[in-house]
């Protein structure tokens, strides 16, 4: 800027003038409320039992960056195409878009990003250094999977051990093909062997393999789940035509196709009983429910309980198996005794108790019994300490000996979903990188997420949420070939579209556009920089931050630490 | 679909450091109108919040010049400045009359009425506050229906309706009118933007929130500004020669309860008497809604364009005759 010197009175100009720039007063010192940057969890990702980072897998399909997102949820979870399409999505639950217009379907986009990578043959690195230590793990369900593969990714040689001929476990017997295609899962069972797991299969510990033989490990993780059926406890179980849910499954998984009856009764209200129901009904049978609770207790997923409906499974609610009598060895009658519901149990659910007198009798001959799985932990060579039925394990999952882990439904795994077991894999592996005498690179994340009231919603416009493409059991070719279809490319986008992005800055710019003290700018890296000498903490940044990610502190205040994982 | 995201102009001619309180609308309506405008722009501000804001002798934080005039001549000098720089042969610097309400819709209407009937080139920008804010909150006619200020307390609240000065100013058949919110700033900027390249009188009536006047927390300065314009308290318009009207976003119309409820001002208000100011408001709005063109949907916020330059003033055209430019030149030597 010019400057003047006047050396008369008469050089002066008629009117005052001012040259200078009020960028010499420091108007920060009028604050008493400071603006900051702060990135915060979205409840979707603090939800996620895996602890998949969601906002941030999301910003990369809106980018079309479909191999990088795939590898952001490959940090947590190996099996995206399992839970895309098995996981009963407890994220879309807290979505902060389910009270605006509908919770975005993030598992549709978890499914969307896995399948565009069937193809991808690129992995991704491991993260850690090689090191010596080698880990067994027993059995290859989810949670043996999923610390398998943290672990190799943290450098550990992991051994996987099997007791069936093929790996999977529950995901492979269990859950039938048309929720869960076979290929989906070699082929990411396939992703995490190429990352140098190995599994040997035909390998029954405590039965060909030796138990003495994982002493050579460093660590054992017992994996084994949950794969035997509870009995019913009622006189006649053992008449042909009786199977157990898990049996059934398990051989119509194996493509032994198992004989029953046109009349079918499934009696249970878990997944297994639904997935019983669902498939006994592809093979063009009459197939009823029989749950001695009611409809609001059933432990199924609700979309899964609504399908089977949709599909022609009856239901019977408040029924409980008596007996089952049978004609020449074979079942061909269940007795029943009507149910109602009296004080709440443990479970905080009512207990159901027997109508005196209301005993009747249904005809069948086919009945399944789904009343609950329990761990074989037959093999366990010495006495581990047990919670019922289960392996008893700390948060950390170490057993009562040194050494050796335990997670998923062997242990206690909360609700014996797919999902928790691979959170129980996860966590067990970091436990076990701590156990072998590094230090884990967790942060003790908070487990504040941004709340919907913090989401500024004029910035999102109002659009629905997509509609899954399904296709009904009696339009599909085959009788087991997937209900859900893939998300097309342009209806993942606009859903990707319609996520808010919590608590993460996407550099949209209205806290500049907004700042009446022109005291927020962008430095070379594209990062806002406040300049707190001039910034006089009105808070309209914080207030119209479309995502939560800033926060106003009191002036003074220690600027907190990051909050995201 | 996806986020709502502003593109605005990215240079900064507003500088930090002035003496705007937190969260002040005036202040935002600046640096818009100067992102608008760019640094060939001399500023006339009469006296209102603004000739404090500025900043004291020697500092100046509007980074063009400002030219600081008495109350009730921001028109007239405005007029003043245009002719000097038409007489220095600079027709490329836009003249930007920068007033509150007090000096528009009050004081300063007799000079703003001359301007726009002899439709001198200028852009007349009226930040409005809804008060005389700067010599602490006294009511001016543009304080709504019912609110507070110090000279209209909360027991005899304002009982007049807000002056329209809108109409008044369509009724001089200025060739560019519009109505523009700090919560919308791209709208603002492509009004300001579409006002430079029009000859003649421009007018801009902004909706500028007061914090500490309306008596609300400053962070919601920009939520208020927007309810003000979904509630149909403040529609946002065009209006071409003073009778094509043009709406520029359909409200959603949200009850103006909802406006009402988050400012201190109209804390007093009991349910009928909000009643009131919500017949008030639709009673307006339709009698503005009528003279809209129907295809407002053509007419997205910030979208509207102005065809050409299209002179419906007689006395534009009569000035524009090849005797009337000679006489004006041979006055000019």
């Amino acid at each position: 800027m010019t400057k003047y010197n006047f050396s008369t009175v008469e050089e002066m100009p008629p009117l005052a003038f001012s040259l200078e720039s009020t960028r010499m007063i420091p108007t920060g010192s009028w604050r008493h409320v400071r603006p900051v940057y702060r990135d915060k969890n979205s409840p979707c990702h603090i939800t996620c039992p895996a602890g998949e980072k969601i906002p941030a897998y999301f910003e990369l399909v809106r980018q079309k960056k479909y191999a990088e997102a795939w590898y952001k949820i490959l940090e947590d979870n190996p099996l995206p195409g399992v839970t895309g399409r098995v996981c009963y999505h407890p994220c879309e639950a807290q979505c902060n878009r389910a009270g605006y217009d509908g919770a975005v379907a993030i598992h549709n986009i978890e499914r969307y990003v896995a399948d565009k990578n069937l193809q991808n043959k690129k992995l991704p690195a491991a993260v850690e250094s090689p090191k010596s230590e080698k880990v067994a793990v027993i059995g290859s369900g989810p949670a043996g999977l999923s610390c398998a593969y943290q672990l190799s990714r943290m450098g550990y040689r992991a051994i996987i051990y099997e007791s069936d001929h093929e790996p999977g476990g529950m995901l492979r017997y269990g859950i039938p093909d048309y929720r869960l295609p076979k290929k989906i899962l070699d082929k990411e069972i396939k992703d995490i062997e190429t990352l140098g797991v190995e599994i040997r299969t035909d390998s029954r510990i405590g039965g060909n393999v030796a138990w003495n033989e994982l002493e050579r490990y460093d660590a054992v993780f017992v994996a084994v789940g949950a794969g035997h059926s509870r009995e019913m406890e009622t006189p006649g179980e053992d008449l042909k035509g009786v199977y157990s849910g898990i049996h059934f499954l398990r051989e119509l998984n194996a493509g032994n196709v198992p004989k029953v009856g046109r009349n079918v009764l499934v009696v249970g209200g878990g997944n297994t009983a639904i997935d019983a129901a669902r498939s006994a009904l592809r093979l063009g049978k009459r197939v009823t429910v029989l749950y001695r609770r009611t409809r609001a207790d059933m432990p199924a997923v609700p979309g899964e309980i609504e399908e089977a409906e949709k599909e022609g499974v009856h239901f019977e609610f408040l029924v409980a198996p008596v007996g089952l009598s049978g004609d020449k060895g074979k079942v061909s009658e269940i007795e029943l005794v009507k149910m109602k519901l009296g004080d709440p149990d443990e479970s905080g659910r009512k207990r159901p108790v027997p109508v005196k007198g209301s005993n009747f009798s249904l005809k069948a001959d086919t009945i399944i019994s789904a009343v609950g799985e329990e761990p074989d932990l037959s093999f366990l060579p010495y006495s581990f300490l047990k919670k019922g039925i289960r392996l008893l394990v700390d948060d950390d999952y170490t057993t009562g000996v040194p050494g050796i882990f335990a997670g998923g439904d062997a242990a206690t795994n909360p609700n014996g979903t797919v999902v928790n077991a691979i959170r129980a894999g996860k966590e067990a592996a970091i436990s076990i990188h701590e156990f072998l005498g590094w230090r884990s690179r967790s942060n003790g994340a908070s487990h504040n997420a941004v709340t919907p009231e913090e989401v500024n919603t004029f910035y999102f416009p109002h659009g629905n949420r997509v509609k899954v493409p399904t296709q009904t059991i009696q339009k599909s070719k085959s009788a087991f070939s997937e209900v859900n279809r893939t998300l097309t490319e342009e209806q993942a986008l606009t859903e990707a579209e319609r996520c808010f992005t919590c608590g993460t800055c996407l550099h949209c710019d209205v806290c500049m556009t907004f700042c009446p003290d022109v005291a927020i700018s962008k430095d070379e890296s594209g990062e806002y920089v406040i300049d707190y000498d001039h910034c006089k903490g009105c808070g309209i940044c914080v207030e119209e931050c479309p995502r939560g990610a800033m926060e106003l502190i009191p002036e003074g205040a220690r600027e907190p630490a990051e909050e995201v994982d | 679909m996806g986020q709502i995201k502003y593109q605005l102009p990215p240079e900064e001619v507003l500088a930090p450091g002035h003496f705007a309180c937190p969260g002040c609308g005036a202040t935002l309506t600046m640096r818009y109108a100067l992102k608008a405008l760019g640094r060939k722009t001399v500023v006339v501000i009469p006296a209102c919040c603004w000739s404090v804001i500025d900043g004291p002798v020697p500092y100046s934080a509007a980074g063009v010049p400002v030219f600081h005039t008495a109350f009730e001549t921001a028109a007239s000098t405005a007029c003043g400045v245009k002719a000097g720089l038409d007489a220095q042969g600079d027709h490329e610097t836009t003249v930007l009359a920068f007033a509150g309400d007090g000096g528009t819709f009050d004081i300063g209407l007799q000079a703003l009425s001359g301007a726009a009937e002899r439709n001198e080139d200028f852009i007349y920008i009226c930040y409005d506050n809804e008060a005389y804010m700067n010599t602490g909150i006294q009511r001016s006619s543009a304080t709504p229906l019912g609110a507070w200020t110090t000279t209209t307390p909360t027991e005899s609240p304002k009982a007049e309706k807000k002056k329209n000065i809108v109409e008044i100013l369509a009724a001089h058949r200025i060739p560019y009118l519009a109505t523009a919110s700090v919560a919308y700033p791209d709208d603002m900027i492509s009004k300001i933007r579409k006002a430079k390249d029009i000859r003649g009188f421009k007018f801009i009536h902004v909706f500028s929130p007061c914090p500490p006047g309306w008596k609300f927390e400053p962070e919601d300065s920009i939520k208020i500004s927007r309810m003000a314009i979904e509630s149909k308290v403040f529609p946002l318009i065009e209006i071409f020669h003073g009778t094509d009207y043009k709406l520029s976003k359909e409200p959603e119309g949200v009850p103006v309860r909802d406006y009402i409820k988050i400012q201190g001002r109209f804390r007093h208000l009991d349910e009928e008497r909000i009643g009131i100011i919500q017949e008030n408001v639709d009673e307006e709005w339709e009698r503005l809604y009528s003279k809209c063109v129907p295809t407002t949907q053509a007419h997205h916020a910030g979208s509207g364009e102005f065809q050409g330059e299209r002179r419906s003033s007689a006395a534009l055209s009569i000035r524009e005759t090849d005797s009337a430019k000679k006489k004006v030149q041979s006055a000019r030597r």
